[in-house]
């Protein structure tokens, strides 16, 4: 029997990975915060690289230094959001796949959906980049003297929002392979994602249009921190117009919905046997 | 030798077991990171801003840097050796441990090195790319870079031992330290406040950025040399203690 799900049940299952991920930090508080600090360390390492090259070039392709660092504020944000809500391989779903975990989730009473959305929850252990990202983002706000008013947040929401379903919809759109192969592609998502973490701090401005567009649309790296950051700005570049991020957001997630769709099907079907019988993975 | 060299070829072959489609991403993301990298730099010194390095040799050294990425930061399989049963695998051999690692990691290179790196070098004439090394002393700091990249590698891969097992942990820390310490990526004499003064005695200075410099011709050969030859020195006998300590601390059950 599938639990209803209501607002307040889905809010109660926040509250137990919140507690989950406290319990973690009280228990084994050495190995949390030597996590939380690997964390930090490893954002402020890739933003920090690429703010620290705009100073000494006095700006990258027409950006000054406090917009870079406006920037890579926005990018903080978005690897805080990701770590503070993905804790449990819920974003990197090809490890679950591939590793034949799938299964644990299909004996809990509760949709799939739900669990994959609040299992990964990790307040107290997974916070410390996005608070960083915010303090970033006021630093750079002062700088750059921008209006905050309630339209401006409402659009930064909107744009954090967008960034983050395009990073999901892409994770889950090549993690579809993992139902398919599941050794070869256990390690898809991490691919997807933190093999562009990289790229996805470069600031595109000042580049052709020929690497740009690639980066908005195949590619879409330019929309992980670029381009949101340039329309908070004001500069909403290309001429695309500050609603595109959502757009692509939109249809990337439809799109990969129905493609995941299909592979759990054959998933269903088919099933996963990754584990030998003394515990390691084949 | 030849068990050595047996070893990496099953390592290379390990890679391709599934068929080279599923390399396909890793040499994807590579030309997409290369890219409009090597156009990052093109921008940014096309600005006009005074640095002591010319725009070809910038595009050498981020080029360079792509396709042997792989040997100027060394990653073995030992930090994940407890989470991923390699423990059980080596020790199940009659042959050294860091040995079986130094092969599986070299025999692991071989795929995308035919698949990413020799292709990819047709590229560069049309990038603006040359690549004739300014000193032949590139063919020694490569070396030398390699055989530290293994020295770090086993010193991290103690200390996922002695803070039991979590892998993931060190290799986020040791992404970091080489996004900005090893100056692969952005070269350490870039660095402003001052800080590449400071930065370029520190270990990591010697790896990746050190074969790279020589490479275009932008740093002092013999300062590079002797930086990589005393970080050699000092980091192999603290890897190998550090390994001998630490063999008795190891647990392992798969992953």
């Amino acid at each position: 029997m599938v639990d209803k799900l209501t607002i307040r049940r889905i809010l109660g299952l926040y509250g137990i990975a919140a507690k989950m991920d406290l319990f973690w930090l009280l228990r084994d508080t050495k190995y949390a915060l030597a996590a939380i600090i690997a964390d930090l360390i490893a954002n402020l390492a890739t933003v920090s690289s690429v703010f620290l090259i705009s100073v000494r070039f006095g700006g990258i392709g027409g950006m000054s230094p406090d917009e870079v660092l406006f920037m890579m504020a926005y990018s903080t944000m978005i690897t805080g959001i990701f770590i503070l809500f993905g804790a449990a391989n819920n974003f990197h779903i090809s490890r679950i796949i591939g590793r034949g975990q799938l299964e644990h989730l299909f004996i809990q009473p509760i949709p799939l959906k739900a669990q994959l959305a609040t299992m990964g929850f990790a307040p107290f252990t997974g916070a410390i980049n996005f608070v960083v990202g915010i303090a970033l983002l006021v630093v750079a706000a002062i700088r750059l003297r921008i209006r905050v008013t309630p339209l401006w947040t409402i659009l930064l929401v909107a744009f954090l929002l967008a960034t983050m379903v395009t990073i999901i919809a892409r994770a889950y759109l090549v993690s579809t392979l993992a139902f398919y192969a599941p050794v070869a592609a256990e390690e898809i998502s991490t691919k997807a994602i933190e093999g562009t973490w990289l790229l996805s701090t470069f600031p595109l401005s000042g580049m052709p249009a020929f690497v740009q567009i690639p980066l908005l649309t195949i590619l879409p790296e330019g929309l992980m921190a670029w381009f949101p950051a340039l329309c908070l700005l004001g500069r909403p570049p290309l001429g695309l117009g500050s609603c595109y991020p959502m757009l692509y957001a939109i249809i990337l997630a439809v799109f990969a919905a129905a493609i995941f769709r299909k592979g759990m099907k054959y998933y269903v079907t088919r099933g996963s046997n990754r584990y030998l019988p003394y515990g390691f993975r084949r | 030798m030849y068990k050595y060299y047996v070893t990496a070829r099953m390592s290379a072959q390990e890679q391709t077991n599934g068929g080279i489609l599923y390399s396909l991403p890793t040499v994807i993301l590579k030309i997409c990171t290369l890219i409009p990298l090597l156009f990052l730099w093109k921008t940014i010194m096309n600005a006009g801003a005074k640095v002591e390095m010319s725009l070809p040799q910038m595009m050498t050294y981020t080029f360079l840097s792509s396709i042997l990425s792989d040997m100027l930061v060394v990653k073995t399989p030992a930090t994940g050796w407890l989470s991923e049963g390699v423990l059980l695998r080596l020790y199940g051999r009659p042959f050294s441990v860091l040995g079986q690692l130094v092969a599986q990691t070299a025999g692991g290179w071989v795929p995308m090195l035919l698949m990413y790196s020799v292709p990819v070098l047709f590229l560069a004439p049309l990038l603006g790319v040359r690549l004739i090394p300014a000193s032949p002393a590139f063919f020694l700091s490569l070396p030398l870079c390699v055989s530290l990249g293994f020295a770090v590698d086993f010193l991290f891969a103690c200390l996922s031992i002695r803070i039991r097992n979590f892998s993931w942990l060190i290799d986020r820390v040791r992404g970091a330290i080489v996004v900005i310490l090893s100056g692969t990526i952005i070269p350490i004499r870039f660095l402003p406040f001052g800080i590449a003064t400071v930065m370029k005695y520190q270990p990591f200075a010697a790896l990746g950025g050190s074969p790279l410099s020589i490479f275009v011709g932008a740093g002092d050969v013999r300062e590079i040399l002797i930086l990589q030859i005393a970080w050699n020195l000092v980091l192999w006998p603290a890897a190998l203690f550090a390994f001998h300590k630490s063999q008795e601390r190891m647990v392992s059950y798969g992953g």
